[in-house]
């Protein structure tokens, strides 16, 4: 954990602060307070202005389809699915980030997670969101969308258990409410805070609602605690599941390319690779601009860059398994899909994603690259091309060439397609740049648990116990 | 006029709405519809006496609309009411009253005939509530015996296009305007008149004619009016053959062949199975020597062509030739018979002898590239089954070829093939180049005075080298009669709209020995009358003559006088007449003209060289839209090509080779110069072709069809020439060139380079086909069960009992020949919409049932196999455990089920279902087409009220005809009777010519799908995923 240079006395003994250059516990409050008390400037109304642009190309995209049909879409038969489950997995992954760094490392005492779990759970919500929306709109009669849960009828009519898309309804309703919940009951100290802060009487009243009361007494943050670990401990098994039933969808079926037994894992892993992605992505412009950088430190991203290596192998390990297992099978279909991914149609998708998915996450082996936040910015957005491509790879390549050579079709996208997609990312970023403005971007409250004098200890290094 | 019926509806609902408030009559009187007052009376007369005596019209002053439809709806065939088109008669009303014959919800079905080509084959018509939805072939009839081609099916789309001609119509400068019948009548008669005693030619122009009594209509107008000349067209006719035959034979008509007894049937450039002849009538006789039952019947096809036709995929032998060196194909053989083998009488015919001097097998195999192998073992075949093989050259070639094909079966003895029993009919013989060419000479020196086309398009199918429009306008009256708008009657004086089939009386003579009856299954939907009537008017002399009644009359009275006494029967005429009606059909004892024998000097005059240079253009048919006539109907223009499986399209077809000679792939753009007359069109790469040779289908490229055919395809029309080398629709010598650019062609399979190793022989390494020799089946009987044996899964779990009826089906490949009536008949009767060209693009058909055809072998020699598919109602079937709301589910008769109004398109099933056969409504494609073109009025009357018309946003697919099972089990529990699912046929079998399709209860031990499903050639489809189909492939087998 500690850095290595030649010259320097190297202390093993010691971890590198979490927190940089001993700020004050009101230097904490300020910076992270900040941007929800300063006047935002015109970069954010600019930057606001593009996301909205987007949300409207969206939803000028989703009239379009609804007003006309899933016609408008490049979808067919045998390409049924498009991009519209492409983006609802890319977006259900992208959430899976935020649970892992606020969850699961809550429970396995990763004190670093502090400085970004709060941006990571919110885009959860957020990323959670745009996913929660294909699946509705992809449908062809999205309006008797209602069919899809178990409403007890007159004429007896009942939901299918059996099929993935209502483990899918229930799996991401679940998702979506625990998350909330977890993000919530973590916001409420810092919102008392903000509540205590302002001294506009508009805001004041919404974050004194917001805040349930919370007086910092030791009675509530014994409750807290505990709520805290419970739902940590209820979210933390969703990490592996919602991805695992999302891939079920796939896996469930029959289908070359999609029946296999390695997607929930494979799922899972692609889900937390995207999602670090994403959070790195947004973290290196949020640290910037709002003079965050001894909150998170360049050893977050290097640890964040550490963990995306690891996973991206998870990811290639996936990626050579499949067809491994088409070629061990002795399936000649299955083999033939594979050798359609890699050399057919969508070939030139398939190497932009093996590319941006495996080989680019390789250089993270280096320090030097990891510390280098340009490149940093550049590899995860590449990652998260090649996780958008993973999906869309899986859907259309399996879906193109199946069973009957007579019924084989290509896939080309509209432009509605991009429109939605485009409106996607709009709704997200848009949701990020209101969310960074109006609510604390990092936990003040346990930043401050994880500065330097927080932990006054005579042995050295227990910080890590 | 597309607007004519939301007026209608503006101007009638405030009527109503009036009535009901003022507490007047609900029922409006019919007679303030009526404009002509005089009218009326003489309707109290269209009906015969004894049928309708309840009814005087005249005595119904306040007729209400359900005495009407009592009235339209009166007698079983008698149903010819009212005056006026069908929506001046106000808003539809449900009946009260149940009229006499007909129990609504439950179908009257007619015999009539059907005239969408020159067959005039027997048909079924159904029809529900007075509105007929759906054409079958007739039992009765002894020609098509209950099957009807994919067009003939389609023709219900016509009858109900919005764009017929409603009313007559006057030019007016450079568009129409509408006049009353009076008015167009005594203009036509007034010009013949004055043509008449001027001197000035009266040229009526029709297509095939083949009823006697129109025929004799003709007459009457030839009496009244001396100048009168008719003439007689079709864009492919067999006029080669039959002059052949008379110089060969010295009289008579090409005689029918017994194909069913053939045991080697050599095909030169002859698509007998996909549009030459009566292709029903050939594809049933032929298939019934592909019996798996009877190996020793099993017959041979052969096949010489050029281009791939429908008739070429079924081959079991398929030979590559350029049409020019057919003639020497079958001198050669000749030679091989009569010189070589001396095996005929006419190897002592000295001049027989000498004109076969030069020709050769081995010699032919040079000059061809076909390996002499495969020549030497149709020769040993041939020898082999004398007497009982037949050489059956093409309508497009030569007469010499015919000729040398004559003489080629008498060798052979194949005139035992020849039919005794019937001949073709003839009424008026298809008139000749030299005909046509004084014609035009004579319309431009102005010594014609009225041109009347008859139910004709001269304009568009005429060669161009005629000069016939340019001509046309030379002529001081020309009138057309048509059902909708063409390239003629744009260019015509008078538009005369005239009646659909369905709406016609009229009888018809194709052969000797029996007559096919036509009598109207609705009321004319317009002011529209029925051609015969209209000339039958105008041979009076008085436009006042006409009545509705007109040619019903004369040809009941014909009849009665002509036909009735000669059948020396007990009953008495109207007795006979009704029974003819229902049956559509009326036998008679005729025996067909008898010929001379085979005049040898025929043959020796015919020798000459017929090698050329260059390209060869060969023309043939539109499968579906045959002539262009039914270039208007979405339904045949969406039907994939039996081959090239294109839609909406037709394009220039060349061989890999040639395609490379000229640098093209499919879709560039080639120029085909053929002697001056030049054309465009897009490439499409075939494998199997003849090198050098370009074949382009006829029948698109129309410029006055209607919405949805203009400008569909290409007219090849012009490259027509009837003073080439060789024939009018083969050109030899023509030029073709890459002209750069592109037009995208639309195919419903996609392309597959079958040389691509990775997919190559697919459809057999996955199990989709399995097919064998009969060799192969007669050695080792249970060859496709071993093939079977190593896909065949496991199960852990034990399958659901079926107790009672299960559904299923069993295909037979060997028979299936891909004709595609089914696609249409399952079309029509499932309510299937028309999508377009642009949707096709992106693969969004919706066609439930689908003619896969797969190649295997080389692209220069390859082989086809066909398979219709459609759900495959899976036992375990994949697409049901995937939806989320259970919209498609499993019933206890074995139906993989389809709730639309459960279904909310997540298209997850479709995804899951390894067949691809389910079909997604991705719009709303009754308005998305054309700008809802199918939902302007009439057109969604030709919807089967039985199946629910599909909302955007469902799924749907085949349901084995599910209403169809309903009503089957419904009827059999209103009887008490136990329901053992037997008789029941659903609309794909019913439609199919070659009997490949079975159907009925799997757990009836003694029903026909039973025991197929048993049989030793029988197997699944994609068997290893264990979805348990229950739709039986039969291999094919090959008779190599």
């Amino acid at each position: 954990m500690s850095e290595v240079s030649y010259g320097e006395v190297i202390d093993y003994s010691k971890a590198p602060p979490l927190v940089e250059g001993n700020p004050t516990l009101s230097k904490i409050d300020d910076s992270i307070a900040a941007p929800s008390e300063t006047r935002p400037s015109k970069k954010y109304f600019m930057a606001l202005g593009v996301t909205l642009t987007m949300l409207l190309i969206g939803v000028i995209a989703l009239g379009y389809t609804f007003y006309y049909g899933i016609g408008m879409w490049g979808n067919n038969i045998p390409v049924a699915w498009g991009f519209a489950i492409t983006n609802f997995v890319f977006w259900i992954g992208i959430g899976h980030a935020g649970t892992l760094i606020s969850a699961v490392l809550f429970l396995f005492r990763q004190r670093w997670r502090t400085a970004i779990a709060r941006f990571a759970e919110a885009m959860t919500i957020f990323a959670v969101m745009c996913a929660g929306l294909f699946p509705l709109i992809h449908l062809g009669r999205p309006w008797y969308a209602a069919f899809v849960f178990p409403i007890p009828t007159q004429h007896g009519v009942w939901i299918n258990w059996n099929s993935p898309l209502v483990w899918d309804v229930f799996a991401v309703s679940t998702y979506f409410t625990v998350s909330l919940m977890f993000w919530y009951i973590g916001l409420i100290p810092d919102l008392a805070t903000m509540r205590d802060r302002t001294t506009n009487k508009i805001k004041k009243a919404v974050y004194h609602v917001l805040s349930m009361g919370w007086r910092f007494s030791n009675r509530h943050w014994q409750h807290y605690e505990k709520v805290y670990v419970i739902l940590a401990g209820l979210a933390t098994p969703l990490v592996l599941s919602v991805h695992s039933i999302v891939s079920f969808d796939f896996a469930v079926s029959i289908l070359p390319g999609w029946h296999t037994t390695i997607f929930p894992p494979y799922f899972v892993a692609g889900a937390i690779f995207s999602g670090f992605g994403m959070v790195l992505t947004v973290l290196i412009i949020v640290r910037k601009v709002f003079n965050l950088e001894y909150i998170i430190t360049m050893n977050h991203l290097d640890k964040m860059a550490k963990v995306t290596l690891l996973v991206s192998m998870m990811v290639a390990y996936a990626y050579l398994m499949e067809p491994f297992m088409a070629w061990y099978s002795g399936d000649p279909i299955d083999w033939y899909l594979v050798l359609m991914r890699m050399t057919g149609h969508y070939a030139l998708g398939f190497w932009v994603m093996t590319t941006c998915n495996v080989f680019v996450p390789q250089l993270l082996w280096f320090k030097k690259i990891r510390h280098n936040i340009g490149v940093l910015f550049v590899i995860s957005l590449l990652i998260n091309v090649g996780m958008w491509l993973e999906r869309y790879i899986i859907i259309v390549t399996s879906l193109y060439k199946d069973f009957l050579p007579s019924a084989w079709h290509i896939f080309v996208p509209t432009l509605t397609d991009f429109g939605i997609l485009i409106g996607s990312f709009g709704l997200f970023f848009t949701l990020v740049l209101l969310f960074a403005r109006s609510l604390p971007v990092i936990s003040m409250t346990e930043v401050k648990g994880v500065t330097e004098g927080a932990h006054p200890t005579h042995h050295i290094g227990a910080e890590h116990e | 006029m597309a607007d004519f019926n939301k007026e209608h509806l503006l101007k009638e609902l405030p009527v109503i709405e009036q009535n009901e408030t003022k507490g007047q009559h609900y029922w409006k009187s019919l007679k303030q519809f009526y404009n002509d007052p005089s009218s009326i009376e003489a309707k109290a007369h269209e009906f015969m006496e004894g049928v309708v005596d309840d009814f005087k019209l005249s005595s119904l002053t306040d007729m209400s609309r359900r005495k009407f439809l009592a009235l339209l709806t009166a007698s079983a065939s008698f149903a010819a009411a009212g005056c006026s088109t069908y929506e001046s008669k106000g808003e539809v009303i449900p009946y009260n009253k149940e009229p006499v014959g007909v129990i609504p919800g439950v179908p009257n079905y007619y015999a009539s005939t059907c005239t969408g080509c020159s067959n005039a084959c027997g048909i079924l018509v159904t029809t529900r509530e007075g509105r007929p939805i759906k054409i079958n072939g007739n039992d009765e009839h002894p020609v098509n015996k209950g099957k009807i081609c994919a067009r003939g099916q389609a023709s219900i789309l016509n009858l109900y296009d919005p764009e017929r001609l409603r009313e007559p119509m006057k030019k007016d400068g450079s568009s129409f305007k509408n006049v009353s019948w009076q008015i167009a009548d005594a203009a036509v008669i007034s010009a013949l008149r004055s043509a008449a005693s001027g001197g000035k030619e009266i040229a009526v122009v029709m297509k095939t004619l083949n009823s006697p009594t129109a025929k004799k209509v003709f007459d009457d107008l030839a009496a009244r009016y001396k100048t009168v000349k008719l003439y007689s067209y079709e864009l492919f006719t067999d006029a080669n053959r039959d002059s052949a035959w008379k110089k060969s034979y010295g009289r008579g008509k090409f005689p029918l062949i017994a194909w069913d007894k053939a045991k080697l049937i050599v095909s030169l450039e002859s698509d007998f199975l996909g549009n030459e002849g009566n292709t029903v009538e050939q594809t049933r006789l032929y298939v019934s020597t592909r019996n798996n039952k009877e190996l020793k019947n099993f017959s041979r096809l052969v096949v010489f062509e050029a281009g791939m036709s429908l008739t070429g995929m079924n081959a079991d032998l398929r030979l590559r030739l350029a049409p020019e060196l057919q003639y020497d194909l079958v001198m050669s053989l000749l030679n091989e018979f009569v010189v070589k083998r001396q095996t005929s009488r006419y190897a002592l015919d000295r001049n027989v002898v000498n004109a076969l001097q030069g020709y050769s097998i081995g010699k032919f195999a040079q000059t061809s590239g076909i390996d002499p192998k495969s020549i030497e073992s149709i020769v040993s075949y041939m020898a082999r089954y004398k007497n009982a093989s037949i050489v059956y050259a093409g309508d497009r070639l030569p007469e010499q070829v015919h000729i040398a094909v004559n003489l080629l079966n008498e060798v052979l003895g194949s005139t035992a093939l020849y039919r005794k029993d019937r001949l073709r009919a003839e009424m008026l013989p298809y008139s000749t180049k030299e005909e046509w060419e004084a014609l035009v000479t004579r319309m431009n020196s102005g010594k014609v005075g009225v041109v009347v086309h008859c139910d004709s398009n001269p304009v568009y199918h005429l060669p161009s080298g005629y000069g016939y429009s340019s001509a046309l306008q030379k002529v001081p009256t020309v009138v057309t009669l048509d059902q909708s708008a063409s390239e003629t009657s744009v260019v015509s004086q008078w538009v005369l709209p005239i009646n659909h089939d369905l709406e016609s009386w009229n009888d018809f003579k194709t052969r000797t020995g029996f007559y096919s009856l036509q009598q109207p299954v609705i009321y004319p939907l317009y002011v529209t009358r029925q051609k015969e009537a209209i000339l039958l008017t105008w041979a009076t002399g008085k436009e006042s003559a006409y009545n509705d009644d007109l040619y019903h009359g004369y040809l009941m009275s014909r009849w009665e006088k002509e036909i009735y006494p000669s059948m020396k029967l007990a009953v008495g005429f109207k007795e006979f007449w009704y029974s003819a009606l229902h049956d559509g059909i009326v036998n008679f004892d005729e025996k067909p003209e008898s010929h001379d024998g085979f005049n040898a000097e025929a043959f020796v005059s015919t020798r000459s060289s017929m090698k050329a240079g260059g390209y060869t253009v060969a023309l043939s048919e539109s499968y579906f839209v045959g002539d262009g006539g039914f270039a208007n109907n979405g339904w045949l223009q969406e039907l994939p090509h039996p081959v090239t499986k294109v839609v909406w399209d037709n394009y220039a077809a060349v061989s890999p080779t040639t395609a490379k000679e000229l640098n093209v792939d499919f879709n560039d753009l080639v120029e085909v110069e053929v002697r001056g007359n030049k054309l465009k069109l897009p490439t499409l790469v075939q494998p199997g072709m003849a090198d050098k040779v370009v074949a382009i289908e006829l029948g698109y490229g129309r410029t006055n069809a209607g919405t949805v055919g203009n400008d569909v395809g290409f007219n090849a029309n012009v490259l027509q020439d009837a003073n080439g080398s060789f024939t009018q629709w083969i050109l030899p010598g023509a030029k073709v060139s890459k002209t750069g650019g592109t037009f995208e062609l639309v195919a419903t399979m996609e392309h597959h380079m079958i040389d691509d190793s990775l997919v190559k022989d697919m459809q057999f390494n996955r199990g989709i086909i399995r097919e064998g020799t009969v060799e192969e089946y007669q050695s080792d009987p249970d060859f496709i069960q071993k093939e079977r044996e190593d896909s065949k899964p496991t199960s852990i779990y034990k399958d659901f009992e079926y107790n009672g009826v299960k559904w299923a089906m069993a295909i037979d490949l060997n028979k299936c020949t891909g004709c595609s009536a089914c696609v249409i008949s399952c079309n029509v009767e499932n309510n299937i919409p028309v999508v377009g060209k642009d949707q096709v693009k992106v693969s969004r058909e919706m066609q439930w049932i689908r003619i896969d055809r797969y190649y295997s072998g080389t692209p220069v020699e390859p082989r086809i196999s066909l398979q219709p598919m459609l759900c495959q109602q899976c036992d375990d079937a994949p697409c049901e455990n995937v939806c989320p709301v259970a919209a498609t589910s499993h019933s206890p008769d074995g139906l993989n089920m389809m709730v639309y109004n459960r279904c909310i398109g997540t298209r997850y099933c479709s995804n899951n279902c390894p067949f691809e056969v389910r079909r997604f409504n991705f719009f709303n494609f009754r308005h998305h087409y054309e700008d809802s073109y199918y939902l302007e009025q009439p057109a969604p009357m030709v919807s089967n009220p039985e199946v629910t018309v599909r909302t955007r946003g469902v799924m749907e697919k085949c349901t084995f005809c599910v209403q169809r099972l309903v009503q089957a089990k419904q009827d059999a529990l209103q009887e008490g009777k136990e329901f053992t699912g037997s008789g029941v046929v659903v609309a794909c079998q019913e439609a199919c010519p070659a009997n490949a399709i079975t159907f009925g209860n799997a757990n009836d031990p003694g029903s026909g799908v039973a025991k197929l499903r048993e049989h030793e050639l029988g197997y699944y489809v994609l068997e290893q995923l264990d979805t348990k189909p229950n739709v039986t492939y039969l291999a094919k087998l090959r008779n190599i």
